[in-house]
């Protein structure tokens, strides 16, 4: 049984005919080619996986495919904007929070949708909120810096978070 | 042979937007609820279920809902677990329901995971059961769709589970809410739970509930979770409390007899020589807390 859907990534429309068992981390990486999306643990445990979904932090490895159907999908490659970096994408390479990688877009899109939320947040609101992304670097002590310069800085430059 | 990263099994959806349509597509031999997902696709995954239908409610606007009824609370099948926590009625009605489930999985879990979910997962060990057993919640279960309509029911939750991952729930139900009684005047509630490091599953919780008249205990009800084949109540200290005046010790004693109440195995979590020994504590921990929200000293 295929189902015809629609997805809403990074603002840009695609119409698919999935299965039902097909897993929204898959449909993103192998037939859209958005690579940026990690597969990790795939049980829900590492957070590498994940997206914003209607601008929620979601596990994309948990996800059937067919029900995220006329969402809107934001994965790191929607982050930067017109060849600029998002802050929070500029702050992880200056405060050094990337060691292997692995764990960074799921990383930053938990700390994106903390930050639309709530621009100021304190450190332990961001350990909160980034609980269930697993850094096995261990770069933790950087990464709750880097997302706490990001949110300084956009709120500096007063822009607007895309 | 099981997958983390793709699912092999086949199986077909329908995605209704109207419970009747809902109840209509689970009318039907291997058909199954898909909410949140975050057990069952895991469950599908490592070969634990093998559905021929999944029936997803969340795009259901009639389920989606969390509110007050009369004295009472009803949380629907498709309010997310993140939507609850940050609820003001919840939050300023049910504290120990927030805390309980403030320590389900990370940020992402909690935006997908329904608290209907979380029961009808039946898992021994699962975080809201207890303090929804102490808040005595009850829970609206609707099927038996055709020319009568839609049937529906409540049922105390403590009625609802029949064991580890089995509930009451025939082929064609679903759990459409959960009801919360609102607290009385001079009550109080809280939960505790013992688990390795945060993300992890418990390795035992428990949540309690008092009622206060003056210095006695005038209404007491405790539940733990992962001691038994499902999450219980603990019928010998509740009666052992009930009208009792509290003195320093009436908890801690109280609490003593919680192995007259529970069942617990070893497995990869826990011994069942550790969860005894510290199902007490626990306990008692729980009804110190739920006092001094009740407003005893």
């Amino acid at each position: 049984m295929k189902i015809p859907i629609t997805l809403k990534v990074n603002g840009k429309e695609y119409p698919l005919e999935v299965k039902a068992n097909e897993i929204l981390l898959n449909v993103l990486r192998d037939r859209l080619g958005l690579m940026g999306t990690k597969y990790g643990c795939g049980i829900g445990e590492c957070g590498a996986c994940t997206v914003l979904l209607d601008g929620r932090a979601i596990l994309s490895c948990q996800t059937l495919a067919f029900t995220a159907d006329g969402k809107k999908i934001t994965t790191i490659e929607g982050l930067e904007n017109d060849g600029s970096l998002h802050p929070l994408q500029q702050a992880f390479i200056d405060e050094g929070a990337v060691q292997c990688g692995y764990c960074t877009p799921g990383m930053i899109l938990s700390a994106k949708a903390l930050l639309d939320i709530n621009s100021n947040p304190s450190n332990q609101e961001i350990k909160q909120a980034i609980r269930g992304n697993l850094c096995r670097c261990t770069g933790y002590t950087n990464i709750v810096r880097a997302i706490k310069t990001a949110s300084e800085k956009i709120k500096n430059e007063g822009r607007k978070v895309k | 042979m099981s997958s983390t990263r793709v699912i092999s099994l086949d199986f077909e959806c329908r995605s209704p937007n109207k419970l009747e349509d809902a109840l209509e597509a689970l009318n039907w031999d291997g058909a199954q609820v898909l909410a949140g997902g975050t057990d069952l696709v895991n469950n599908i995954k490592i070969n634990l279920t093998r559905p021929r239908r999944l029936v997803y409610v969340l795009g259901i606007p009639e389920l989606d809902f969390i509110r007050v009824e009369g004295r009472s609370i009803s949380i629907g099948a498709a309010a997310r677990l993140s939507d609850i926590e940050h609820n003001r009625q919840v939050v300023s009605r049910f504290p120990a329901l927030v805390e309980a489930i403030n320590v389900i999985g990370g940020t992402q879990i909690r935006n997908m995971a329904t608290l209907v979910g979380n029961l009808c997962n039946a898992s021994p060990g699962a975080d809201t059961p207890p303090i929804l057993l102490a808040l005595d919640a009850e829970v609206e279960i609707c099927g038996g769709i055709g020319g009568a309509g839609i049937q529906s029911n409540r049922l105390p939750l403590g009625g609802f589970f029949t064991g580890p991952k089995k509930t009451v729930l025939k082929q064609g139900q679903m759990v459409r809410s959960v009801v919360l009684p609102s607290p009385p005047e001079h009550s109080g509630a809280a939960f505790r739970r013992l688990a390795r490091v945060s993300l992890d599953i418990a390795k035992i919780n428990c949540a309690a509930f008092i009622k206060r008249d003056g210095d006695a205990v005038q209404e007491v009800r405790i539940a733990l979770g992962s001691v038994a084949p499902t999450p219980v109540r603990t019928p010998t200290i509740e009666k052992a409390l009930e009208g009792r005046k509290k003195s320093d010790g009436l908890f801690q004693e109280a609490a003593e007899l919680v192995e007259e109440d529970i069942a617990p195995i070893d497995d990869v979590r826990s011994t069942a020589e550790y969860r005894r020994q510290i199902a007490s504590l626990l306990v008692r921990e729980a009804l110190q807390e739920a006092w001094k929200r009740a407003g005893g000293k």
